[in-house]
């Protein structure tokens, strides 16, 4: 049997059923998004599970083709701290989708049925023979190719034919499946003999390793280096070894530094909801005062006053964790599942982080009565002959300067300034309302304007490129004067600058090379120090222009010297210059096409070529392109070709994925303010139920009932407006700075302003939609049981 | 009714013609599981320029007889007939309607909207029935606050009124259609003994001008003041 202390801390509950419900949902909601931050720990276990069925190789290598016997391969996986080791040919090329030609990767794999790293699983169809590809599941997924087992798909091969390649079916791949997504390309599985077939060259380009222990990688690379040069016709790393470290998986940082920006949106749900939690607890001690006086009256003290309530809070916490935790666990995994499909072709699985769920638990359950503690203070601590005296109804009101400033809206009808000047009778609850709405207000402006930003961020990156097609291959071999004098001559080049791309890391982190002319088609914007010059081309100058996201990262200046670290080992550079560009997310150190020939051994030619074109139709830029490809590979050049326009539409619309998935979240605090909304107005109407019986019976029709309460509700929502812009414009500032110190690329900041229009349409709309149910629960009072409400 | 405000008329209570009539008329209310029988058959007739005194102890019926009339409530069973309508196959919507062009209803604890001026609340009646121009509307609510000695407190606030005068702004709202029929459920029960005199002198004026009074009081003195006294007890009339 309870106690009546604990019984009437339950009926306290169960008397108002709406209000109760409004706030286990609000706090149900805050709770749920806690479960944002178990984002990073279940992607990580599914990544974790995939990686090692998928068995992701450690250490990647890149060279010219080479033949490899049976001996060779057996000795490379016999080197120290090899666990295991496989040969893939890759050849990049173009296959035709529709009447378009799209930059592509197909992937020779030696024996599909055996595998020791970097598997490649077939998910449909079957094995390929020779002249039979698998095409990855990442294609159909990201728009690049969609195709059923028994398709044939054309890929243009070395000599500049095309050849006609069956689909036996569909493989899933991690390292596939991210070209497809962040390369654009379309990635095809096949036997080493189709490749070399399509790129006319027989030889094994990438050497995949899984280690026994990660951390010694860089050993182990040189350990291959050696080997290779000893025993093989090696000539070369074609790019800086790729290590995985130990835990890593491709895109981690990015997706745990998207995390961290989504944490701010639980942060702001948690405050909405102990608002309206609060809100919820003032006005239930609130409308008890007499029975606080009576309690007190018959030896109740403070303190057991005051833990009546606290216990309600807490019963109020426990149901809205319980229901929360169970949400926050569906949104986490539905997060999960939705990144991982999307980004990798896997399934997320279902997970659960025990740490988050106990700090889930922990702050619903202590949230409510913490911010009951002020109401529950105030209530307790009314002297008794007042509190016996308290008539209960709101019979005051209207008298402070508030007030006189609503009692000044006289241009509205009667009833509408009834609703209007409603807003000043409990004006803490107002505040509170009008203080979700603003939170709503303001997260969604933030978010859409930090939307903008990465949007005209990526534009702005994509138009320092002062060229139309970026031309791209290998250093081994290079393109040379001859592939120099072919792509001058083709038809529709008006420039062609040669440019080497090159994998570096730079001082610890990992970076790009740009080595261009000193007269470029790259839009540089200086904030410090000089570009290079010819002179320094000329000497061959270890001098380098460093983008300022990398110089922050390694604390680099002006005048400093740094070290870089490429495929021909290190090499200390002067800094020069600080640009503001923002390529590769901000990771780019530009020196002189000269030196960097001299410093990667690359004398005889170059792996790039920015080239602009005579016409910016989009139409001529593709055929353009075209040319060039069928030229290059006619003479028997390896090259991919990236068209500017194409890559800027691709990067805009993958940038729009996960922005719209922060603004989509943001809608949480948008459901919490709305379930405080709604929950204002029900009180509203409940405890103005004599009122609603009074006005029935001088005469007010339910137009007239409606009108009163809808004309409350938007003037909050109106209020809450105006208080969200001035919100939201600091929350932006606050989320540009997150963004720059998480991502470590500054973006610039707008807030555009038909944001604020939308805004009002959108919280109008909504907040009318949001009260028909109490509002018709006003009208539908019989003036009779109105009257005798309690 | 007219539609347009005019100066009431100073009548005379003329013969006595039914202005209400109940005929058998129960009301029982249902909580949860348990049914309460208020009323247990009334008949009762009022005639047209009446002052009628409803007494009898506590949860005798007394308020649920002057609901059925003022059509707040709905009988369970019978006939309620107010100046020719119907009200028991009334609608909600219909009721209120007519409530506030022929009824004013005066409350025990004068329930005037606490946002609202004493002018605002006085005029509210005819702002719902929408009845003559904005300015006919407000001369009305002038004079009638003026007609209870309140003319000089037009913008005053509730809160800014004594118990008195807040009875008397619900008296002048009560007025505000010029209803034949004043209602009144305790109208000095929250009052000095001095101010319930004063307000019941006023009832007399508007009985004397020609309209119908009818309220519910458990102060004897006021009830001898009545016409004709109706004795509720556990939902019967039993004497009249």
């Amino acid at each position: 049997m309870r106690s009546a202390l604990l019984q009437k801390s339950v009926t306290d509950l169960t008397r108002r059923k709406a209000r109760t419900a409004f706030a286990v949902l609000a706090l149900a909601i805050a709770v749920a998004s806690v479960g944002i931050f178990a984002l990073p720990t279940l992607a990580d276990r599914a990544m974790q599970r995939e990686i090692a069925a998928s068995r992701l190789a450690d250490l990647t290598v890149d060279t010219a083709p080479l033949r490899l016997g049976p001996a060779q391969e057996a000795a490379l996986a016999g080197l120290p701290n090899v666990d295991a080791f496989a040969a893939r040919s890759v050849y990049a090329t173009r296959v035709w989708v529709g009447d378009r030609r799209v930059k592509a990767l197909v992937i020779g794999v030696p024996d599909f049925g055996s595998q020791t790293v970097d598997v490649v699983k077939i998910t449909a169809g079957g094995v390929p023979g020779d002249g039979g590809v698998l095409s990855d599941v990442q294609n159909g997924r990201q728009g690049r190719l969609s195709v059923t087992p028994g398709n044939r798909i054309r890929v243009v091969t070395a000599n500049g034919g095309t050849a006609l390649l069956k689909v036996t079916g569909e493989g899933r791949n991690m390292s596939g499946g991210q070209m497809v997504v962040f390369e654009s390309a379309v990635v095809l599985y096949a036997p080493p003999e189709t490749v070399a077939r399509l790129s006319g060259r027989t030889g094994m380009t990438s050497l995949e390793f899984r280690l026994r222990d990660p951390t010694r990688a860089d050993a182990t690379a040189a350990a291959v280096r050696d080997y290779l040069t000893a025993n093989t016709a090696f000539t070369g790393f074609a790019d800086l070894p790729t290590v995985r470290p130990p835990g890593d998986w491709p895109g981690k940082e990015v997706f745990n530094k998207f995390s961290q920006l989504l944490y701010v949106v639980t942060m702001l749900a948690l405050l909405c909801a102990l608002v309206l939690i609060g809100n919820t607890m003032t006005t239930l001690v609130g409308e008890q005062t007499r029975e606080i006086g009576a309690m007190k009256a018959i030896g109740g003290t403070r303190r057991q006053i005051a833990g009546i309530f606290v216990r309600t809070a807490l019963l109020l916490g426990a149901i809205g964790s319980i229901v929360g935790i169970a949400l926050g666990l569906v949104l986490a995994n539905v997060l999960v599942n939705f990144f991982g499909s999307t980004f990798f072709a896997i399934s997320g699985g279902f997970g659960v982080d025990l740490p988050i769920v106990a700090a889930s638990l922990l702050l619903g359950l202590l949230g409510p009565p913490l911010a009951a503690l002020p109401a529950i203070r105030r209530g307790v601590r009314v002297p008794v002959r007042e509190a016996l005296e308290t008539t209960g109804s709101i019979t005051a009101g209207g008298a402070d300067r508030v007030d006189g400033l609503l009692q000044r809206v006289r241009f509205l009808p009667r009833t509408a300034q009834i609703g209007v000047r409603s807003v000043g009778r409990r004006k803490r609850r107002s505040l509170a309302t009008v203080f979700q709405i603003a939170f709503a207000v303001a997260t969604l402006l933030a978010v859409l304007a930090l939307g903008t930003s990465v949007s005209n961020l990526t534009h702005e990156g994509w138009r320092d490129h002062g060229w139309a097609i970026w031309l791209g291959s290998s250093l081994h071999p290079p393109l040379d004067a001859r592939a120099d004098a072919l792509i001058h001559a083709t038809p529709g080049v008006q420039a062609a600058e040669p440019i080497i791309v090159n994998d570096v890391d730079v001082q610890g982190e990992p970076g790009f090379v740009w080595a261009t002319a000193p007269k470029t088609a790259f839009n540089y914007r200086l904030t410090d120090g000089r570009w290079y010059g010819p002179s320094d081309d000329r000497a061959k100058a270890r001098v380098a222009v460093v983008e300022s996201s990398i110089a922050r990262t390694t604390g680099v200046h002006v005048g400093d010297t740094m070290t870089l670290y490429t495929a021909s080992g290190r090499a200390p550079f002067r800094v020069i210059g600080i640009a503001s560009n923002v390529q590769e997310n901000g990771t780019v150190v530009f020196i002189p096409l000269a030196t960097a020939r001299r410093l990667l051994g690359a004398e005889g030619g170059v792996n790039g070529y920015w080239v602009q074109s005579t016409s910016q139709d989009h139409g001529a830029i593709d055929r353009l392109d075209t040319r060039l490809e069928d030229t290059l590979t006619a003479h028997g050049y390896q090259v991919a070709t990236e068209v500017t326009y194409v890559g800027e539409r691709d990067n805009v619309a993958q940038n729009r994925t996960l922005t719209t998935t922060i603004t989509v979240l943001g809608f949480l605090i948008v459901a919490i303010s709305m379930v405080g909304l709604i929950s204002a107005i029900t009180m509203s109407v409940l405890e103005r139920t004599r009122e609603i019986g009074i006005l029935r019976c001088i005469g007010a029709r339910g137009r007239d009932i409606r009108r009163i309460f809808t004309a409350e509700g938007l003037v909050l929502a109106l209020l809450g407006w105006l208080v969200g812009i001035p919100l939201g414009y600091l929350l932006d500032h606050a989320l540009v700075w997150l963004f720059g110190e998480l991502v470590g690329i500054e973006i610039p900041f707008v807030f555009p302003w038909a944001n604020v229009g939308y805004a009002l349409l959108g919280t109008l709309v909504l907040a009318v939609l949001i009260m028909l149910v109490p509002v018709r629960r006003a009208v539908r009072f019989r003036p009779g049981d109105a009257l005798r409400y309690a | 009714m007219a539609s347009t405000l005019a100066e009431p008329e100073v009548r005379r209570p003329p013969a006595r013609e039914p202005l209400i009539r109940l005929s058998r008329v129960e009301k029982v209310y249902r909580t949860g599981k348990l049914e309460y029988p208020a009323l247990r058959g009334i008949d009762l007739t009022i005639g047209e320029g009446e002052i009628i005194a409803v007494v009898g102890p506590s949860g005798s019926g007394k308020t649920t007889i002057l609901n059925m009339i003022t059509g707040i409530d709905r009988p369970s069973a019978g006939e309620v007939v107010v100046d020719g309508r119907h009200l028991d196959a009334m609608s909600e919507e219909e009721l209120a309607v007519w409530r506030g062009r022929n009824v004013g209803i005066v409350f025990q604890f004068f329930q005037l909207l606490p946002t609202l001026t004493a002018f605002e609340n006085a005029v509210l009646p005819l702002d719902f029935s929408r009845t003559g121009s904005r300015a006919e509307r407000a001369e009305r609510a002038r004079h009638n606050l003026g007609l209870v000695g309140l003319g000089d407190k037009l913008d005053h606030l509730p809160a800014e009124l004594s118990g008195g005068e807040q009875q008397r702004v619900a008296i002048a709202r009560a007025l505000a259609a010029d209803p034949r029929l004043v209602v009144g459920d305790e109208p000095t029960g929250n009052l000095d003994t001095h101010t319930a005199a004063e307000m019941f002198d006023l009832l007399e004026r508007l009985n004397a001008e020609g309209k119908t009074v009818l309220y519910v009081t458990h102060d004897p003195g006021l009830a001898a003041r009545a016409h004709r006294t109706v004795t509720i007890r556990d939902g019967l009339v039993v004497a009249e």
